[in-house]
Parts: C-alpha cells; structure tokens; sequence
C-alpha cells in the first residue's frame, strides 16, 4: 500500500481517510529499519504502518526490543527509516532533507521525556522559553507564550524556580509545555511517568488527556499498562511488528 | 543567542577564569615582547633618517677596529664623493658596556659635522675651537640631570681589558638636544680632536661618512670606495638600513616567536576547556536539537563561547600588557631611555590574535558539539 510521497498539499479527502471528520495527522507506511550487528541484519522494525488522527491519545506498549523507541525515533526524526515512510501532515518527513530536518522537528514534533531532560540552570521559564527561540519568534511573544503553557499545567505560581527546586511531576509538566511551545502537530512522549511515582503518574496522565480532549495528538511510548489503558487507543509491538491494535482500522 | 553564551560561561566561572586568564597571559607576552621589538624599530628608524643620507664607511674584518685618518683623505679622492669626515664612537662608561641601543655613547664628531637635524631645547651647538665641551642627548640630562654649565664626568681605559679606569675628565655640557626617539638620545658629541686626544687614540676614526652628489647613485659610490680604498666596507645609505632591518628581523622574530608560543598554549587552553565543556553537555545539545535547534545554533553558541573567552582574554592581556609597559618605561626613563612602545598596530594584532586563536580553537569542539545524536538527549540517564 503505498501512495504518493510526492503529492504533500491540501489533498484531504483522499483514499486514506478512515472515517468523517478526523484527518490523519500521521501517516506510516510499512516502515523498516535495519540496524547491522557486526555482519548481521538486525530488524528492528520489520513493515509497520499505521495512521494517527487528529486529536488521538495513542499508547504503544510492548517489550524492551520490540522496536517501540525506534519507531519513535523515526516519527520524531531522530533517525531514518532503511524502507518506508513517514508523514506527518501529508509531508513525508522521511525524504526531507538533513537540513530541513531541524525545522520539522520543532514545528512538527514536541518531545517529552522520561527524565524531563530541563536545562538545570535554567528557571521553569526559560526552559519552555529556549523551545521557541529557534523559531524565531519575539522575545515578548516567548514570554507570553511561556506564562500562558505554564499556567495551564498547572505551574502559573513556580515560573521563577529551577528545576532543582521542583518536584518530579512538575518538573514533567514543565517539560510538556516545553513540549507544547511551538503547537506542535504530534506530542511524542517516550515513557513520560517512567520516573515519577504513581500518584504524579495520574496527574500526568489526567494532563495529556486534557490536551487531547483540546484537540492535541499524543503518542505515548510505555510499559506502564496502567498507563496505555487510559489512552483511546493502544498498539502493541512484538518484534518489530505491530501484533496489535486497540483502535486501528 | 548571546545570553546563552553568557550564561554557560558564568556558569563555570573558575574554568572560565581560569581559560581566559591563560589567553590574556599569551596577549600579555605578545603586547610586552612586541612592544621591545616595535621600540627597537622605532628607534633604528628614527636614527637613520638623523644619519642623514651619507654612505657609511667601516673598517672591514671581524676585529672591531678602527681607521686611520689617512683613510678619510683616500675616500674623499674617490670620484663621486663630494666630501668625507671621520667619526670616534667609545662608550660613555667603558665599564658600563653597551647593551641593546641602551649603551650611552660619546661622539667625537668634526663641529662642522655635528647632528644638526635635532634641535637644541637649551644651549649651542658645538663651534669649531671648542674644548672639553659637549652637546648631550635629551636621555642623558635626563639620566645625569645636567644643564647647560654642568660637568660630566669622562672616564677611558688604556686598553680594552685593563680592568680599571685610567683615566677621567670633566667635560662642560654646552647644548642639550631635544628628545628623538633615536640612538642619538644616548650619545654625548665632543669635539672629535679632544676626543682622540682624551681616548689616546690620535688620527684615528671609527667610521668615515662620504657624502655625494644628489644625483649620483651612491651605491656605485660605495663599490667604488671599497676598490680605490684599502681594507675598508662601504655600505650605501640602503644596505645600511636593510642590514640593520635585517638584524632587527632576527631579533623581532625571537621575541615575536617567544610570545606566540605563549598564547598558542592559551589557545590550547580555550580547546580544552571547550571539548570539556561540549562533553558535559552531550545532553543538553542532543536536547536542543530535538527541539529543534540547528547545527548554525549549535556552532554559534560553543564558537560564540570560545570567542568571547578569545576577546575578554585578549583585551584584560593588551590592558595589563600596556600597564607593565607604561610602569616599566617610567622607571627605564628615570635611567635615560624607553624599552617599549606599544603601537597601534600592535594593539590591532594582540586583539585579532586573541579572538582567532578563540575562534580557531573553538572550532573543533564546536564541530563535535554539533555531532550530537539527539537520541543521546532521549535515552540518557
């Protein structure tokens, strides 16, 4: 099933919609990478594709080695596939360019991490700000924005404090407006309550829910099953494969 | 942009210190160690266009030497010299020894043929008939505060390695001459009968200038000179000044090499504080390039560090450098002469130095910084 890479403007309504009303923000099609082990092929993903609709909570759970944080590196564009595609939008990020690949990734991609990765230095503000520098966009505008994401997550009163001086969850739930600062067509979470306990895990969790009731795509790398089963929709991968799919067509 | 480059470098303080303090140790020696070799040339510079453009005749071999006054008569039989005088040079104090243009030098020079292109800020020239009398540069009233009317002291060996001096006399300072910049700040002139007789070195001269006429090429003259005049060297006003500059390059180069030494090991130290730098924060550039920073950010951010270090470095080693100069010129001019000159130039090429050697050796870890695999930021613990 491939279609054409080629065609990336304006062609809603073509034979990849599933159903009325929600277009496919992501699309990935039979999706292959092979890592070499010395001289041994290793697949890490071996055919994947999928479609993500606008607004959808996606949870992909599964194994360590089944290819989870793989495909998550090619829909983030932190690596290439060695077959396939990915688009996102209906432009294949896959066939663009290494150049182009930085302002895809912070217009296309916000990415949440399992150890926040904050600037240590750096105050709840300036580390949702420093997202939106490479944008481009006015120092006002970069404040404004940030008060706005912070608020919003709950962190309105802790603008001024280190990452040092927050908690876990907050710490996460500044990551996410970082993550959030250049309206980003997918949120890629990668095990984002792996290092909290189980109670900042539902805050968290209740936190991506709300952004995707608002109308944010999210993807969700976990092992947590707790996790995965608050989300719409669940895909499982076995090596390399997709051996599941709660939602999928 | 600029902030963030401010902040990782306040961030560190003690490495950051530390770094720049070695580069402004470089510039330091470059501005103290160039300022020498600019004064040096300052004053040759100086001195040659005071010599006036008169072909200078020396005794020729590896002694030292000195000729005869019968040799002045031979040049001034050689077609195209339109006159020749002799002149005595000894040393002021013969125990002080000379030292690098710092030797203060006495000139038993023809009253007719005195340095006259320097003016006189007190007293007369030198007249033909005049005894024991001097006309002294500005360095030595200076050194021996002396005005018009004082004495000064006179000593000779009889032999250059007589341990002892022989022999003293007063002279009186008749003229003191303004400051030039010049050899000739050092020297005392007397007339150049009174010198052969103090110095018992009667009918002989340590070099003879020839002068020609205008529109003569003088160093066909020269070569003349050498054929028709036995066992001496002529060197043209030209080969004069290229030798000298040539011995001053040398000496330039010895100097210059030294301090550039100095500041490539600062340089090394901006590299290594960088590469040291770049892989702590293997993480903290993953992390930006995901969210999507490009490698032009990242190059700017580690060069724009290593720059910054090159051009606080370079200013705090031009500014001390100037300082020592200016404290240790004061205390040298108490003395009789200035060491250094800390020119323009010299500024310019501290400064440029000091940020390309930043630039230059931020390069590399800047290159390695752009290198990192967002995926590092992702998966690291």
């Amino acid at each position: 099933m491939n279609n054409n890479p080629g065609n990336k403007s304006g062609n809603y309504g073509n034979n990849e919609n599933h159903d009325a009303g929600s277009e496919p923000v992501l699309r990935i099609r039979d999706l292959r990478k092979i890592y070499m082990q010395g001289k041994i092929p290793v697949p890490a993903l071996d055919g994947v594709s999928f479609d993500v609709n606008k607004g959808e909570f996606l949870s992909i759970v599964g194994p360590s080695g089944s290819g989870k944080s793989t495909l998550l590196s090619m829909i983030g564009l932190l690596d290439r596939p060695t077959e396939g595609s990915v688009f996102i939008d209906d432009v294949e990020i896959t066939k663009a360019k290494e150049s182009e690949a930085p302002r895809i990734r912070r217009e296309k991609i916000g990415f949440v991490f399992q150890h926040f990765n904050l600037l240590s230095t750096f105050t709840a503000m300036e580390n949702v700000d420093i997202a939106m520098r490479f944008t481009g966009t006015p120092k006002n505008k970069r404040k404004e924005r940030a008060l706005e994401l912070l608020t919003m997550v709950g962190l309105g009163d802790r603008i001024k404090h280190k990452p040092s001086e927050l908690s876990g969850g907050q710490q996460q739930r500044v990551a996410i407006a970082r993550a959030l600062a250049n309206e980003p067509a997918i949120l890629l979470a990668d095990e984002p309550t792996g290092a909290v306990d189980t109670k900042t895990r539902e805050v968290i969790v209740n936190l991506l829910k709300g952004l995707s009731e608002k109308g944010q795509t999210i993807i969700v790398v976990t092992h947590d099953m707790d996790v995965a089963r608050q989300t719409d929709r669940i895909i499982t991968m076995r090596d390399g494969t997709i051996s599941g799919d709660t939602g999928g067509s | 942009m600029f902030d963030l480059i401010i902040r990782s470098l306040t961030q560190r303080k003690m490495r950051t210190g530390l770094t720049i303090f070695g580069i402004a140790l470089g510039i330091f020696a470059v501005v103290v160690m160039g300022g020498m070799s600019e004064h040096m040339n300052l004053v040759v510079d100086k001195s040659l266009k005071l010599l006036a453009n008169n072909i200078q005749i020396e005794p020729d071999g590896t002694f030292g030497g000195t000729l005869d006054d019968s040799k002045i008569r031979q040049v001034k039989r050689v077609p195209g010299v339109s006159d020749a005088y002799g002149v005595l040079v000894t040393a002021l104090d013969p125990e002080g020894g000379g030292g690098l243009g710092g030797g203060d030098m006495v000139f038993g020079v023809l009253p007719e043929r005195q340095l006259k292109d320097a003016s006189l800020t007190s007293g007369r020239y030198l007249v033909p008939g005049d005894g024991y009398k001097a006309v002294v540069g500005s360095s030595i009233a200076r050194k021996f505060n002396l005005k018009v009317g004082d004495e000064l002291e006179m000593k000779s060996k009889r032999l250059q390695r007589t341990s002892s001096i022989t022999n003293t006399r007063n002279i009186s300072v008749v003229g003191i001459m303004e400051y030039t910049g010049s050899f000739f700040d050092n020297s005392v002139q007397i007339p150049l009968d009174r010198a052969q007789k103090f110095y018992k070195m009667e009918n002989t001269v340590s070099f003879i200038y020839a002068e020609y006429a205008p529109d003569s090429d003088p160093s066909e003259i020269a070569r003349r000179i050498d054929l028709s005049v036995e066992k001496v060297k002529s060197k043209s006003p030209e080969q004069l000044r290229k030798e000298i500059e040539s011995n001053l390059m040398i000496f330039g180069l010895i100097t210059i090499s030294a301090a550039v030494l100095a500041a490539i090991i600062g340089g090394l130290s901006v590299m290594n504080t960088m590469l040291m730098s770049v892989s702590e924060r293997t993480k903290e550039f993953g992390l930006l390039k995901a969210l999507g920073a490009e490698r032009k950010n990242i190059l700017f951010m580690t060069m724009g560090e290593a720059a910054l270090m090159g051009v606080i470095g370079g200013i705090t080693g031009i500014a001390a450098g100037s300082v020592l100069v200016h404290f240790l010129n004061k205390s040298f001019e108490a003395q009789g002469s200035a060491l250094f000159a800390i020119t323009p130039r010299l500024v310019v090429i501290g400064f440029l130095f000091a940020i390309s050697l930043g630039i230059i050796c931020g390069t590399y870890p800047a290159y390695r910084a752009t290198k990192m695999s967002p995926m590092e930021a992702l998966r690291y613990e």
